[in-house]
């Protein structure tokens, strides 16, 4: 549709620009750096992160509600799903087993995704250190 | 960066300050904004002082007030001198200031104390190394004296303390809340993590004085360990083992993940330095509460931090970052909690 260059050539481009050598690369523009590499990271992931989370709140709360097809929507009415959600665990509903086994593990992949575009190094150095103190 | 015939007119009026408050000559050699100062609120002045070289740090109040309500610099002031008479190694406490007039905004200055305010270069630079393994044990021995500032000697009646029929858990806890609900937020993350909070929440109703940000970014470390406690706004009453916990949260390890205590060290020998200072057993399966409950704090203020709107174009994309880097917390929170389910800690 816009031919080249597309998404991520640019958004190379303006990397590329950030990171200079001729200029030294300070607080802010390490960040700025830092929320290009996220931006990229979310168009990739974002649709399947939103497709896996959907699923694993269909399976922690037992329905099988269909995944709208347009994006944005589905993005809205899983906001709203989570609006609801959030009612339900502040009432009590998972505080026991199964239930809050299952929810315990959705919220863990929740925040993990959330990770993935965020600060994958987290998680990296996370493994790291895991696998030391299992050692 | 603030124009610098702006810093010329604010060093001459400091000057004139200065000469009112000693009643000396002054002359002011140097006015800058200290590095790590993100709001320009902490600036190093260089003075003659009648013929003394004397050095300050200057704390002046950002012209818009975070939302997550820091005291005012006086009532900071007047803490930090609490601190200082009761023997806390803080720099000394000198003038405050309530007139917009002298620098726009409300000021206070202390001493000048040499050393590393940076929690990044803390754990790392090779020169401290020796102070990395003194730190432990003096941050546990400064912790138990902060906590035995009495309150009612030193009037600190302004500082915010758990509403009545709250425990400090359950005051934490509202405040979370209330910063959740103003952000319109929904995060089930979030919830879980009140949820769990509030059934596991500890009984104890007794509140002391907290520095309520106490953490190796906030510490002055020299090549002989700790030689300064500085930002204390945040400080209110509440439960001594969160202030405990605070320091230990994985945010504060600046990538040494495996020393709990601030990238610097084990948990376990700062506990019980502090345990030999305050004469009284540290629950440690509390302090777990509070890393656990301090996580849910730091991940939700990380969005509140995000929300904010800052003047100067630059600050806004490392808090625009900040707010993403919630979470971490969020997921840090999680794996502590566990799997497993209550771990009932009443």
């Amino acid at each position: 549709m816009y031919d080249r260059p597309d998404l991520f050539q640019l958004l190379g481009a303006v990397r590329a620009y950030l990171q200079d050598d001729a200029t030294p690369v300070d607080r802010q523009r390490q960040a700025a750096i830092n929320l290009l590499g996220m931006v990229e990271r979310e168009i990739q992931m974002s649709a399947d992160h939103l497709k896996a989370e959907w699923a694993r709140l269909n399976y922690v709360q037992n329905v099988t509600t269909p995944l709208p097809a347009d994006f944005q929507e589905a993005h809205t009415a899983l906001t709203e799903r989570n609006r609801k959600f959030c009612e339900e665990i502040s009432a009590g509903r998972y505080d026991i087993a199964p239930g809050r086994a299952a929810l315990f593990e959705h919220l863990l992949m929740n925040a993990h995704a959330q990770l993935e575009v965020a600060n994958p190094d987290f998680l990296q150095a996370l493994a790291v250190e895991e696998a030391k103190r299992a050692r | 960066m603030i124009e610098t015939s702006i810093v010329a007119d604010l060093r001459g009026r400091l000057g004139e300050y200065l000469e009112a408050v000693t009643g000396q000559e002054v002359d002011v050699e140097h006015f800058g904004v200290l590095p790590g100062s993100t709001a320009q609120e902490s600036w190093q002045v260089k003075a003659k002082v009648g013929e003394a070289a004397q050095s300050f740090v200057l704390r002046r109040d950002p012209p818009i007030p975070p939302d997550d309500h820091p005291l005012p610099r006086d009532q900071e002031f007047r803490l930090i001198k609490a601190a200082h008479e009761t023997g806390v190694r803080v720099p000394r406490p000198r003038w405050y200031c309530l007139e917009p007039l002298i620098l726009d905004q409300p000021f206070f200055m202390m001493d000048y104390v040499e050393g590393i305010a940076d929690g990044a270069q803390l754990v790392s630079l090779p020169e401290l190394a020796e102070a990395r393994t003194l730190l432990p044990g003096q941050m546990g021995e400064q912790l138990a004296k902060i906590h035995t500032i009495d309150r009612t000697q030193h009037k600190l009646d302004f500082l915010p303390q758990p509403r009545a029929g709250f425990s400090p858990a359950q005051e934490t806890i509202a405040n979370i809340r209330a910063m959740i609900l103003k952000l319109g937020v929904h995060n089930p993350v979030f919830e879980f993590g009140l949820r769990w909070a509030e059934r596991n929440a500890p009984k104890t109703d007794k509140t002391i004085v907290l520095h309520g940000d106490f953490q190796v970014g906030n510490l002055l470390v020299n090549k002989k360990g700790l030689a300064g406690i500085l930002d204390w706004e945040y400080a209110r009453l509440g439960d001594p083992l969160e202030d405990l916990a605070w320091p230990c949260l994985r945010a504060w390890r600046f990538g040494r993940g495996d020393l709990q205590l601030g990238g610097v060290g084990a948990r376990e020998p700062f506990i019980q330095a502090y345990e030999q200072a305050n004469g009284r057993a540290v629950d440690r399966n509390a302090v777990d509460y509070w890393e656990i409950l301090g996580n849910l704090r730091r991940a939700v203020t990380c969005l509140v931090a995000a929300n904010r709107r800052v003047s100067g174009g630059h600050a806004s994309v490392e808090r625009a970052s900040l707010g993403r880097r919630s979470a971490e917390m969020q997921f840090e929170m999680l794996r502590l909690i566990g799997a497993g389910g209550q771990t009932d800690h009443v």
